[in-house]
């Protein structure tokens, strides 16, 4: 046997699945090669890192936490129990409601107060909006302007 | 609580059902998403959705194999899903960095904790295994997967998968030959660092 065909056998060496005969003729060829001698027990040492890796056991606070987060998904009143996309979006929908909200109190308060239109439709009350709601760049600034008007 | 039990009472939406559902199966979902995504924390934070999903789906439960068959699916599935999204993460990140150019070397790292040899080695035969496993085509890997570190037999392998037991026994064997392969290679190039 030759480095190469160990290499293709190592498996079935470990495994203890090849023939007498090619049992044998690796064993020959491991006392011979210590490269291949190497690569088998770094083979054999992945047994510890498999045994390692079976033996790690999740955070004892793991079943708290799930069960929190069922508890707050069913707990919540008027909940929709949604699937995957819903729940994805619902974020989104939170951020378009609010963003309605300041836009519609910044109309009111500038129908209310004469003199504050500048306010509304100035770049440094957009850079005001924009921080405050984490946007970096609103889609169609006009299309908030028209709100305004 | 009995099975019929347990899911009648998860379909009820009742909180000891939800309790018992968790308790019964926390370590088998966490530990197998673990498997497959390498990292306890991302196991643990995806268990979460995992048995979200778990109580949302229960109407679709066919009841033609085990709950924990059935449970053993979804997790593989959400498992796979989670490591694509980190996969392609990855490569974003890859490829941000080649684009801005940023030198790595001459920036000032932070200090890791020090290993001792063994464990730094340990460290490198768990990423190299990790490495190979996640490059072998997706059915050899959760064949593989559940049999080497899920213990389970072909024949529970082979109802989670839904496929025949020599489709099993195929599968884990060429996982098997293409882990020898890689992880050939990747010694023989870790032997000449
Ligand atoms: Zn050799």
């Amino acid at each position: 046997m030759d480095c190469t065909q160990f290499k293709t056998s190592i498996t079935a060496f470990r495994e203890d699945t090849l023939s007498g005969d090619q049992r044998r003729s690796a064993e020959r060829h491991l006392a011979a090669c210590p490269a291949c001698s190497g690569l088998l027990a770094q083979f054999n040492s992945l047994d510890a890192v498999i045994a390692e890796q079976k033996a790690a056991s999740p955070n004892t606070f793991a079943a708290t936490r799930i069960l929190q987060r069922i508890e707050n998904e069913f707990e919540r009143p008027g909940k929709i129990h949604s699937h995957g996309w819903v729940r994805m979006l619902q974020p989104v929908a939170i951020a378009i409601a609010l963003l309605c909200g300041i836009l519609i109190g910044s109309y009111t308060a500038t129908k209310g107060t004469p003199g504050t239109d500048q306010l509304v439709t100035s770049p440094g009350n957009i850079e005001f909006l924009r921080s405050n709601l984490f946007i970096s760049d609103f889609a169609d600034e006009d299309k908030i302007l028209v709100l305004n008007k | 609580m009995t099975e019929p039990e347990l899911i009648e009472g998860i379909l009820r939406r009742d909180r000891n059902a939800f309790q018992y559902l968790v308790n019964r199966y926390e370590k088998q979902v966490i530990k197998t998403a673990f498997y497959f995504i390498g990292n306890m924390e991302d196991a643990e934070d995806l268990s979460q959705e995992i048995f979200l999903d778990i109580i949302y789906s229960m109407g679709s439960f066919k009841r033609s194999s085990t709950l924990s068959t059935w449970i053993y699916r979804i997790t593989v599935n959400k498992s796979l899903n989670m490591v694509k999204k980190q996969q392609r993460r990855g490569i974003m990140v890859r490829l941000e960095s080649y684009f801005r150019s940023v030198p790595d070397h001459g920036v000032a790292k932070e200090a890791e904790p020090s290993h001792t040899g063994n464990e730094v080695e340990k460290k490198e035969m768990n990423e190299m295994l990790h490495a190979a496993i996640s490059r072998l085509p997706e059915n050899q890997r959760i064949a593989f997967v559940l049999c080497k570190f899920e213990e389970q037999t072909y024949r529970q392998i082979a109802d989670i998968m839904k496929i025949g037991l020599p489709a099993v026994e195929s599968l884990i064997h060429r996982a098997k030959l293409n882990l020898q392969k890689h992880l050939v290679y990747q010694f023989s190039e870790y032997q000449k660092t």
